[in-house]
């Protein structure tokens, strides 16, 4: 009569649940403390910025401020300025455009179709050169306007893309030279690649945009702006050749001896038989590398740039919407969090794929 | 400039080749002369520098001392030189060295087109051509990594006889590959040997040497220690390391 | 002359010496025109600017500065305050980073999700911006009349007050002393080569070790107090103004705070990173030993991640400490920003340079020294990790 055999009852919904959360008495109290924390945040939370929040601007300041939860009117009131900056009214539709150019270049620069240099160097380079005629004017019809009046995320975006664009190109330079065959050549670009690294992007770009204009001839000094751009590749290509020449170690050294044996020269050799391979080693670290890029592009404002943050800062800062900076705040955290986020998923995504397709 | 028909001077001619690696005396005075349309076949223990030797042939090495003279041109420093001698020695790897981001087609016809300058029809009329040649042409549109390692292999003498080469180097072609396919490699190569085509080939298959061989070279300690008629290396060597070599290789 | 360039040799030699060259050319020339050009403002080369008084004040500071104090002086201070901020930021951070690195690795899906949710969001926003966020809110917090008060700590907008003991800075700096080596003795004693006792006896000599110097830490802060005052000095208002215990000002809580936050979302990853590299074979095969979870855990899967993660990290607390130059955003007198306005006081701009270079390739090469100490002294021997 021992011997019934019973099934094993079908793990229903409850079962399932209490295996998962409420194992062992530690789980159950982890669970519980993980909920209770949980509940507790997004319901301040949503209370803060939706429930008790105040969306339009027809209150005023005041009526804003009188509100338990969080004050929108101020990116209703001031949304034009931290996008835009100081760039003139009638024109800021360029701006915006601008803007669309970068967001629909780096999309593109994502799908695999576009991943050969030439393609690849054909969409930024008409990318950028569309947003700076946008910006820039004087053109077509446009109307000119200067550098100095440009501000906000449109700021933000062009010296990231410049950074990208001029930076690119010399870390592959520096890459190449640091794993030349000639002793010095290859020392002395070791010694420039470990001496930026060692700094912070902050002493450099303070370097460039205050000291620099000493150690120049009047002639060669230019603007400030691009001064500082010139920096921030600078520094940005310093780590992206680190990465270019892991990718390059990730090459096969019998492919450039079959080059060789071929009777390809160096540049045939670099750019149809070790670069495509070492691009494609070192995307994941790459794109890895333009989001901390993006992410360091706002310390331009440390040395006097109205590019997203200073903007915010002003779009708070003066007059009637001083307590409004958590609202202000959040709002550019906000815009940040979904170029960057969308850009490391895409970057964890590509390394997963990669990674699938080597085995 | 290379000369492409005159029969008078050697293919190569190698005069007291030593190379260093470091302090490490690789190659110890080397001399060596091959004929044009001439096949020689390369064999010795490991590490005997028999892949440093065909190396320095298209200055993969640099060697330290003596000539090297192919077809008529000394190899020195000159860039020119090194380029046009490379343009006429085609080489084959043991590993294949094919490049793996592109099409079987593609690896056939990107020398030629940037370094002869050919037009693209015609560089890939003649990677087509050779494809047949090797017995894959329908593989002309995959990727290296689709293909076995003797498919592979044949690709990657496909493509150093694009670029039309009037020497052929081959090192251990056939020692990365599992047994089965090392036949359809050495059918290839037996084929283009009795095309003329002047060839140096390290590897140990001695039925392959036997067949094609003018000449058999073995090399111990970074020296060619016997030169000799395949007919007279195989059965009366007069060399106490090579009939040691020879019983392990070929079993007993 | 066309047969010497297509010469290989000459090539080379002539390609290197044109590139070495020109940049030690560019970096001469840029040396040159800026002394001209500084010259031409009156300012003289060279490092007597050093033992100059300054004549301006730094607002945070270990050591005792007035504006009478050379400028040597002021770079010490600066770095002390760097590395000082650097080393809190980097506990800190380290803390934070190690607890939510834990929960991304628990087997309970809504500790993940936490974890997760916290690293997504403050690994992907500026830390700069993070700087700011704190700031203000910390300058917005109410005076010190109305200050919020817990525990005995006192939130105010001039800075995080909190209890503190009533002994001289002497005394205090020797009491952390003997703390810190409460640590690292017992880590220390605890290779074998330098104890060859059996496990037992050698916890007991560890744990003596520790106790003992926190003992020596007890004495000197008893001995250290002030006179007729109680041990623990609290804050409290008097008059306008806020009196006893230690003011943390808003500058500096800013900058730890941020850097804890933003720091230990990156060190999160690290540690999760170290965790998913220790092999499932391990812990099935400890587990499978018989041992308890946690002791699998304290002795299998802690000492693996940790090994695994160590390169990581050291380069992650290298970037933390470049990362305090933030300071300078919020008005923090960390090394940089005294070097910043070093330059606006003085002029000696490419000596105030060469000093920033200096100091940071100093920094990061006693870091990376630190590093690979430890690395090599828990290294495991063999390759243990593989497979
Ligand atoms: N790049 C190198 N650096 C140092 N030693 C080398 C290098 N290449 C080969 N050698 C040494 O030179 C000797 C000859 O090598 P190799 O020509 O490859 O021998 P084989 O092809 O006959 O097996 C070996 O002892 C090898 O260790
Ligand atoms: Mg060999």
């Amino acid at each position: 009569m021992e011997m019934v055999v019973v099934a094993p009852p079908a793990p229903g919904r409850l079962e399932d649940l209490r295996r998962r959360f409420f194992a062992t008495p530690l789980q159950a109290v982890l669970s519980l403390a993980c909920l209770a924390i949980m509940v507790f945040l997004v319901w301040k939370l949503l209370n803060w910025a939706v429930f008790s929040a105040v969306f339009t601007t027809s209150g005023g300041p005041e009526a804003c401020q009188a509100a338990a939860g969080a004050c929108w009117s101020v990116i209703a009131a001031r949304w034009r300025i931290i996008f835009f900056g100081l760039y003139p009214y009638e024109e800021q539709w360029r701006s915006a455009l601008a803007c669309v150019a970068v967001v629909v270049m780096t999309v593109l620069s994502c799908i695999p179709a576009f991943w050969t240099g030439r393609r690849i160097a054909l969409v930024w380079g008409a990318g950028t050169s569309l947003f700076y005629v946008l910006m820039k004017g004087g053109v077509l019809g446009l109307a000119h306007v200067g550098e100095e009046a440009w501000g906000g995320l449109a700021l933000t975006l062009f010296i990231f893309v410049t950074t990208c664009l001029i930076g690119f190109p010399l870390a592959i330079c520096l890459a190449l030279l640091r794993r030349s065959e000639l002793p010095w050549i290859s020392r002395t670009t070791g010694l420039i690649i470990d001496g930026v690294r060692s700094l912070p992007l902050i002493s450099i770009l303070f370097t460039f945009a205050v000291v620099l204009p000493f150690a120049l001839p009047q002639w060669l000094q230019g603007d400030k702006l691009y001064r500082v751009i010139l920096g921030s590749a600078l520094f940005f290509s310093a780590y992206q050749a680190e990465i270019v020449r892991g990718g390059m170690q990730g090459v096969a050294t019998g492919q450039e001896e079959a080059a060789m044996a071929l009777g390809m020269r160096y540049w045939q050799r670099v750019s149809r038989i070790l670069l495509p391979q070492a691009m494609r080693n070192a995307m994941p670290a790459t794109i890895n590398q333009f989001v901390i890029s993006f992410k360091e592009t706002s310390l331009v404002v440390i040395v006097g740039f109205f590019e997203i943050l200073a903007s915010g800062n002003a779009a708070y800062g003066t007059g009637e919407w001083r307590f409004a900076y958590v609202e202000v705040y959040a709002f550019i955290a906000f815009i940040y969090f979904i170029f960057v986020f969308s850009l490391s998923r895409y970057g964890a995504f590509l390394e997963r794929r990669m990674s699938v397709s080597e085995r | 400039m290379i000369s492409t028909n005159s029969t008078g001077e050697p293919a190569l001619r190698i005069e007291n080749l030593d190379k260093y690696y470091g302090t490490f005396h690789a190659l110890r005075g080397i001399n060596l002369s091959v004929k044009r349309g001439e096949k020689i076949v390369v064999c010795g223990p490991s590490g005997s520098g028999k892949s440093t030797m065909i190396r320095c042939i298209n200055r993969l090495e640099q060697h330290n001392g003596g000539r090297i003279e192919v077809l008529g041109t000394e190899l020195n420093d000159d860039v020119g030189n090194i380029d046009e001698i490379r343009r006429e020695v085609g080489m084959v790897f043991q590993h294949f060295n094919l490049f793996p981001h592109m099409t079987v087609l593609e690896n056939c016809m990107i020398s030629p087109m940037i370094v002869r300058k050919q037009p693209r029809a015609q560089a890939e009329a003649t990677a087509r051509l050779y494809l047949e040649k090797v017995r894959i042409p329908e593989q002309a549109m995959k990727y290296p990594s689709q293909l076995s390692g003797g498919q592979q292999q044949r690709v990657a003498i496909a493509r150093a006889l694009c670029m039309q080469p009037q020497i052929m180097l081959f090192d251990e072609p056939t020692s990365a590959l599992d047994p089965e396919m090392v036949s359809e490699v050495l059918d290839v190569m037996v084929t283009l040997a009795s095309e003329g085509m002047t060839m140096i080939c390290v590897t140990h298959e001695m039925g392959f040497a036997r067949r094609v061989a003018d000449r058999m070279i073995f090399m111990d300690g970074g020296d060619i220690v016997e030169e000799a008629s395949p007919d007279e290396f195989f059965t009366s060597s007069r060399n106490e390391r090579t009939r040691q070599f020879l019983s392990q290789v070929l079993g007993h | 002359m066309v047969s010497l360039l297509r010469n290989q040799k000459v090539r080379n030699a002539l390609l290197q010496v044109l590139y070495v060259g020109s940049i030690a050319a560019m970096v001469l020339a840029g040396i040159v025109i800026a002394r001209r050009n500084l010259a031409d403002q009156g300012i003289t080369s060279g490092f007597d600017f050093l033992f100059k008084s300054t004549g301006w004040d730094v607002n945070f500071s270990l050591l005792p500065a007035t504006a009478n104090d050379p400028y040597w002086w002021y770079f010490l201070i600066g770095i002390i305050n760097t590395l000082f901020l650097g080393s809190v930021g980097l506990i800190l951070a380290t803390i934070v980073g190690t607890i939510v690195g834990l929960a991304r690795t628990s087997s309970n899906d809504l500790a993940r999700l936490l974890g997760r949710t916290y690293v997504d969001i403050f690994r992907n926003i500026p830390l700069i911006l993070q700087v700011f966020f704190w700031y203000a809110i910390i300058t917005h917090l109410p005076t010190p009349r109305s200050a919020h008060e817990a525990w005995g700590f006192l939130l105010t907008s001039r800075g995080l007050y909190i209890p503190f003991p009533n002994v001289g800075s002497a005394a205090f700096a020797a009491a952390t002393l003997a703390v810190i080596a409460a640590i690292v003795l017992p880590a220390w004693l605890g290779r074998t080569s330098r104890l060859a006792q059996p496990i037992g006896q050698r916890r007991t000599i560890q744990f003596a070790a520790a106790a003992a110097a926190l003992a020596c830490a007890a004495i000197i802060l008893a001995i250290g107090r002030m006179p007729d005052t109680p041990l623990l000095d609290f804050p409290a208002l008097q008059g306008l103004n806020l009196r006893g215990g230690l003011r943390i000002p808003p500058e500096f809580a800013t900058l730890a705070i941020a850097i804890a936050i933003y720091g230990g979302s990156y060190i999160a990853e690290i540690v999760r990173g170290g965790f998913k590299a220790v092999g499932t074979g391990q812990v099935e095969a400890a587990l499978s030993l018989g041992l308890s979870p946690w002791r699998v855990f304290t002795l299998v899967r802690l000492p693996l991640a940790l090994r695994a993660m160590l390169p990581i990290l050291a380069n992650q607390y290298v970037w933390l400490m470049k990362a305090t130059t933030m300071g300078i955003a919020v008005g923090f007198t960390d090394f940089f920003m005294i070097v910043a306005l070093t330059i606006n006081h003085s002029g000696q701009t490419l000596e105030a340079i060469g000093i920033l270079m200096a100091g940071f390739l100093a920094i990061n090469l006693s870091l990376a020294a630190v590093f690979n100490r430890i690395n090599k002294a828990i290294a495991l021997k063999g390759n243990q990790l593989r497979g």
